[in-house]
């Protein structure tokens, strides 16, 4: 396989990424469907947004991270070790995780006693940190968690991992129910997280704003398998957007539709054609030699992500061009 | 306080190439001043939201240049410019920049005159020495 092939870019190659986890053939049966096999490293110290569809298997992987799931085969490795059974205290203490919809087992409990139980789980467990981020998020710290709504649950469980000083995070969903004010805390209280160094964050996501604002890293997951992971800013450079026309020769339309790295091609009544394609330089420069009005626009993310999609379908499922 | 970088999303241009490009010039032309503590990597980052890898490249590329140092705990620095190196990268920036004007003019059917007449009038309208 190319570079190209497996989704990774040079500068990746180049550089000494060290990975937080890595994932060797890892397959896993659900009732509707299957994941794997993944073969994927999540770099250390970055900041990786998971992406996908709904129900494509984010949510279980995410759980095999945690060891709350066993993979029925295939290898996991955490900061180099691997494990049978569960996950060793040691390795459990570094992770810490915040799930889409917190189930609290403390529910009977206020934030400040939840708190103080957990905080003897977790020798790195900051206190201070912990009372900082509730004030900041408007958590009240002495109402049982139970009468807390969602939201506040959410932001409560946000501030208890982020208070144990974790060296990975795992967020599934973190934001869904927080109202834009805390949903701004969080990322800042993210963002300050990543300045201590030596952090790593997995975070699955539907909010492109949270990709982002956020990530360093973006992987794609789509019917099970990871189709590849890219440096965030390169992602955005990936494909555009390019407007022909409208063209009256259809033969020269025919043959600029042959050109690498065109993705879909959407002809209009007008004769005017809307392309998405990895190669936008090329496309503009034969327009202009042919005397064919081009434009070039940037992609909003949404579109990029379908361009991604569709890019795996085509060069790794073989589909026909859309 | 703010570094006053922008990204062009529409641009070709990678966004690392536009940052360096951006910052280099404000160091050159002394709108950032020698001494000045830049953001952190992550802060800078999260500011343009771009990732951190994209400024540790600028970080870097401009290090080699001379034109930044980072100390190890303290962050990373602006540093003294000499007047050469000032000059020569100030003209080598103002002569890529002419260079795209007349790409974009002669892309317009502009022909040397015009160019030339347009570029004389901008200066008196701006009363240089």
């Amino acid at each position: 396989m190319s570079i190209q092939d497996t989704g990774m870019t040079a500068s990746m190659m180049q550089s000494e990424l060290e990975s937080a986890i890595t994932l060797e053939q890892v397959c896993k049966k659900r009732r509707e469907h299957r994941i794997g096999p993944i073969n994927w490293s999540i770099p250390r110290g970055y900041v990786t947004a998971l992406v996908g569809e709904n129900g494509t298997g984010k949510s279980t992987l995410i759980h095999m991270l945690l060891r709350t799931l066993y993979p029925d085969s295939g290898r996991i490795t955490w900061m180099g070790e691997a494990c049978e059974g569960e996950l060793p205290v040691h390795l459990r203490q570094q992770i810490a995780y915040v799930a889409e919809l917190p189930m609290l087992e403390e529910n009977r409990s206020t934030a400040r006693q939840a708190a103080a139980f957990r905080s003897q789980w977790y020798p790195n467990w900051n206190q201070q940190r912990f009372e900082e981020l509730l004030h900041q998020l408007k958590v009240p710290e002495d109402v049982r968690l139970s009468k807390l709504s969602k939201g506040q649950q959410q932001k409560f469980v946000f501030a208890a991992a982020l208070a144990t000083s974790p060296k990975l995070l795992l967020l599934d969903e973190p934001s869904s129910g927080l109202d834009p004010f805390a949903w701004k805390d969080m990322l800042s209280a993210l963002h300050s997280e990543m300045e201590r160094g030596d952090v790593t964050v997995l975070i699955t996501t539907h909010r492109m704003e949270e990709v982002k604002r956020l990530a360093d890293y973006v992987a794609l997951m789509y019917e099970g398998q990871i189709c590849g992971m890219k440096e965030k800013d390169e992602l955005y450079q990936q494909w555009k957007e390019v407007w022909l026309g409208p063209v009256a020769d259809r033969q020269l339309l025919d043959d600029l539709k042959e050109l690498p790295g065109i993705l879909d091609w959407d002809a209009k009544p007008d004769g005017s054609v809307r392309v998405h394609t990895s190669q936008p330089a090329e496309l503009q420069q034969i327009a202009e030699e042919n005397d064919i009005p081009v434009q070039v626009n940037g992609l909003e993310w949404e579109e990029l992500l379908s361009c991604w999609v569709n890019d795996y379908r085509i060069h790794h499922l073989g589909e026909a061009k859309v | 306080m703010r570094i006053p970088v922008q990204i062009n999303e529409n641009s070709a241009e990678p966004l690392y190439r536009q940052v360096e490009d951006q910052l280099r010039a404000l160091i050159l032309s002394g709108q950032i001043e020698e001494g000045r503590l830049l953001p952190s990597i992550r802060e800078f980052a999260a500011e343009l939201k771009c990732s951190v890898i994209t400024i540790r490249r600028v970080y870097q590329d401009l290090e080699n240049e001379g034109l930044l140092r980072t100390r190890q705990g303290t962050g990373t620095f602006v540093t003294k410019v000499e007047e050469e190196q000032r000059v020569r990268l100030g003209e080598q920036q103002i002569r890529q920049l002419l260079d795209e004007v007349i790409t974009r003019g002669t892309n317009f059917g502009w022909n040397r005159q015009q160019l030339h007449e347009l570029f004389e009038q901008l200066l008196s309208e701006r009363q240089l020495p």
